[in-house]
């Protein structure tokens, strides 16, 4: 069996096919952005492939530039991410409703999600202060 | 500041000034009962300035007029308007007049509107007013003398409408400004009619120049020149569109003096004074100024007979007198147009000191009676008023034209105009004629309702109306004297200024645009003389109307009338039903228009609501789309995606 145009087609498309389901069901962010990135990859998938159905370079210029995108989106959207986090210490995605119209009620679960533990964010000691000696510590001289 | 048009720039800046001070005041509480004093100041200012400004044109009589350099204020294409003004005899003559007069209105206004809460908005409007009127009287262009023209209409508009509140007063307002709207829709349409005859220029001496020497034809300038006195008639408060005037004494009686004897009425009689080298061409527009004159002259004084409202009375008065003016006017041509103007401006100068100290004085009386101005409910005034009643006995018997006094010696300048028309050789001479006889008839008219006014006002049993309450009294000095000052002027300045020395003939005579005026072919020299015979009849006229007054309304009683006149009295009370058949032929069907018009708009208005209806029930029903879920989102595009790759590709694609 040799390899032609449609099994590469047939990969990206099913790369592509995940990611949407993906991107669809379920509400992490990071799991979206995640598939978001499947999607991406899966459209890179076809354009290498009918470049070299085609024999010229064209696509594979495209995907590099595709790569070098997604790597810049990736650090945005990942700080954004960040920011969001700290506002609602939560990466549901439905918890962004804001930007219905006016009047429409807020979408609700029928069945709530647990809530998730949330743990405090790690803090470092205040720079510059004094450090508490102990008793057990040896004193150095 | 010795140059004429220098003094000129200050005394028409200084109205304004005030005006703006006025304003500032009212910012501040104790500020604000000084509002009068910049107005009084620079009036009176402007008055001696204007004696100065007149001093000097007496004695330069070689140089006779002085025209500022234009400066442009819009130009497109050929039509240009300048910022210039003029100071020649006649307008330095006004001048003098319109300042003198609105220094002691203002003084007289300081002690009538004391106390009142609009004070310092008085005093602001009232700078503005004069400030118009001075520009309108020096403005050598026509443009910017429409530009000052309308100035005084919004002044009068404001006046008229001083007190806002009352409903009365905004209508009397608003109709005082429609109705002089009517002429000034001539006046716009006769002065681009004259831009066009007069060889595209529109300052007034460049048009009149142009004009001499290349004469257009004689249709078109009449056309023009009726068309300005249209202004005239609607500003003038002549016979079809006098009816604002009477209406405006709903304003403060100071604002009354002002328009009746300074600023506001006198602009149409300067207005054709000023364009009589073009109305002088066109015999035609002359005797219908005459004609319009005549009937006003008469209508009015015969619906002044019986008025019981004395500032009525007066007002109606002013319209008669102002056809006078008129009836003078247009008598230039057939006889010399300095001799008919001198006669118009005469009267409009003596008209202007007795009519303004007749409606201070009856300022004085309203303001002693609590407001009342109704002569059946008041009477015998004299011992409670002296010298009111004596400033007022002073300015009636002016009105009147009793010998010697300033009235009689102006009116019997244009009984004399219309005389010598009568007897030129020129078309119409016959009309003339009869104008005379119209004139004479107005002139004992005149006599006998000033006489009544005065006998139903100061004379019979003392009554007075219980609003004036107990502090029925003379007023304070501040108005009085202004009535004394202003008594004087109607008594001595008539003689004291023509008659006899022809001194304001003279003057008057050195204005280019009369002595341009003058050198129409045909019309005949009058020498100014003293006219034994007209001075017996017009004696006898006054006499007359004050005898036959004096018999009926010796001892009060407003209701009464001269036995077997009784149905000419109610039909001259009922101010022969112009009023109504105004409201009949033009305000009615005015409203039923604006309401079919409203029930069209309405409909109108319901269409559009219907058809913007369907948008916005299409998107209350999609508005819950927009629901703030990205996934949401997300699987619409994927879906309709879908449906459209679909249709491509099973649709199209085959």
């Amino acid at each position: 069996m040799t390899l032609s145009l449609w099994h590469f087609l047939a990969v990206g498309a099913a790369v592509f096919g995940v990611g949407l389901v993906g991107f669809l069901t379920r509400r992490n962010l990071i799991t979206m952005f995640l598939c978001a990135e499947l999607m991406l990859q899966g459209v890179a998938i076809n354009l290498v492939a009918f470049a070299r159905y085609h024999g010229n370079l064209q696509g594979q210029v495209f995907v590099m530039f595709i790569l070098a995108v997604a790597a810049c989106e990736a650090g945005v959207a990942l700080a954004l991410f960040l920011n969001l986090y700290r506002k609602r210490r939560s990466l549901d995605s439905s918890d962004w409703q804001e930007l219905r119209e006016l009047g429409v009620p807020a979408a609700t679960d029928t069945e709530p999600l647990p809530k998730p533990v949330v743990e405090p964010d790690p803090v470092l000691t205040p720079a510059g202060a004094r450090p508490e000696p102990t008793a057990e510590e040896v004193a150095r001289v | 500041m010795s140059d004429p048009l220098t003094l000129a720039v200050i005394i028409l800046a200084l109205p304004l000034t005030a005006a703006v001070l006025a304003w500032l005041c009212a910012g501040n509480a104790k500020l604000k009962h000084y509002a009068h004093v910049p107005l009084v100041v620079a009036c009176g200012t402007a008055a001696v300035l204007s004696a100065l400004l007149l001093n000097k044109m007496l004695g330069a009589p070689d140089k006779a007029s002085y025209v500022s350099e234009p400066v442009t204020w819009f130009a497109a294409g050929k039509l240009k308007a300048t910022f210039t003004i003029t100071v020649d005899a006649l307008s330095a003559t006004m001048l003098g007049m319109v300042s003198f007069i609105a220094t002691f209105i203002a003084l007289f206004s300081s002690g009538y509107m004391h106390g009142d809460k609009g004070y310092p908005r008085f005093f602001a409007v009232m700078g503005l007013f004069v400030f118009s009127m001075l520009g309108l009287v020096l403005a050598n262009n026509f443009f910017l003398l429409i530009l000052f023209w309308e100035g005084v209409g919004l002044c009068s508009y404001l006046l008229v409408g001083y007190y806002f509140e009352k409903p009365s007063a905004a209508a009397a307002a608003r109709k005082a400004f429609l109705v002089t709207r009517i002429g000034d829709t001539g006046l716009i349409l006769g002065t681009l009619m004259v831009w066009h005859l007069g060889g595209w220029h529109t300052d007034l001496t460049a048009v009149f120049e142009h004009i001499a020497k290349n004469p257009p034809d004689t249709a078109a300038l009449t056309t023009a020149c009726l068309l300005l006195f249209c202004g005239a008639v609607g500003k003038s408060a002549q016979f079809p569109l006098y009816v604002w005037l009477p209406d405006a004494m709903e304003g403060p009686t100071p604002v009354s003096a002002l328009i009746h004897a300074a600023t506001m009425v006198t602009a149409g009689v300067y207005l054709l004074a000023r364009c009589s080298p073009l109305f002088v061409l066109c015999p035609d527009a002359q005797i219908a100024v005459s004609w319009i004159g005549g009937i006003t002259a008469l209508l009015a004084a015969f619906i002044a007979l019986a008025q019981t409202d004395l500032k009525r009375v007066l007002a109606y008065s002013t319209v008669s007198q102002l056809g006078f003016m008129f009836l003078a006017l247009g008598t230039g041509g057939a006889i010399s147009p300095a001799f008919a103007v001198t006669a118009a401006m005469f009267h409009l100068f003596t008209h202007a000191f007795f009519k303004a100290l007749l409606f201070l004085a009856s300022g004085s009386v309203m303001h002693a009676m609590g407001g009342v101005i109704d002569v059946r409910q008041f009477g015998g005034l004299r011992k409670l008023l002296p010298v009111t009643h004596v400033t007022f006995l002073c300015g009636a018997a002016a009105l009147a034209g009793l010998p010697l006094l300033s009235g009689f010696w102006s009116k019997d300048l244009i009984l004399e105009s219309l005389v010598e028309a009568g007897e030129s050789k020129r078309p119409y001479s016959a009309g003339y004629f009869l104008l005379f006889v119209v004139a004479c008839t107005a002139a004992l008219m005149t006599a006998f309702y000033t006489t009544r006014a005065y006998l139903l006002t100061f004379w019979g049993p003392e009554r007075i109306p219980h609003e004036a309450g107990h502090h029925a009294h003379e007023s304070p000095k501040v108005m009085t004297v202004p009535l004394m000052v202003l008594a004087v002027g109607a008594v001595f300045a008539g003689a004291a200024l023509q008659p006899f020395t022809h001194w304001f003939g003279d003057f008057l005579g050195t204005a280019p645009s009369l002595a341009q005026a003058d050198r129409v072919p045909g019309a005949r020299a009058v020498e100014h003389h003293l006219n034994w015979t007209m001075m017996g009849v017009s004696t006898a006229l006054a006499l007359f109307g004050v005898a036959l007054a004096a018999g009926v309304y010796g001892n009060g009683g407003a209701e009464k009338a001269p036995t077997g006149l009784e149905p000419v009295f109610a039909a001259s009370r009922s101010k022969l039903l112009v009023d109504e058949l105004y409201y009949a032929v033009f305000v009615k069907p005015a409203e039923v228009l604006a309401f079919l018009a409203r029930v069209f708009d309405s409909v109108l208005d319901g269409f559009t609501r219907v058809v913007s209806s369907v948008p916005r029930f299409v998107a209350e029903a999609v508005r819950p789309i927009q629901n703030g879920l990205v996934q949401f989102y997300a699987l619409s595009m994927a879906l309709g995606l879908m449906v459209f790759l679909s249709f491509v590709v099973f649709k199209i694609a085959r």
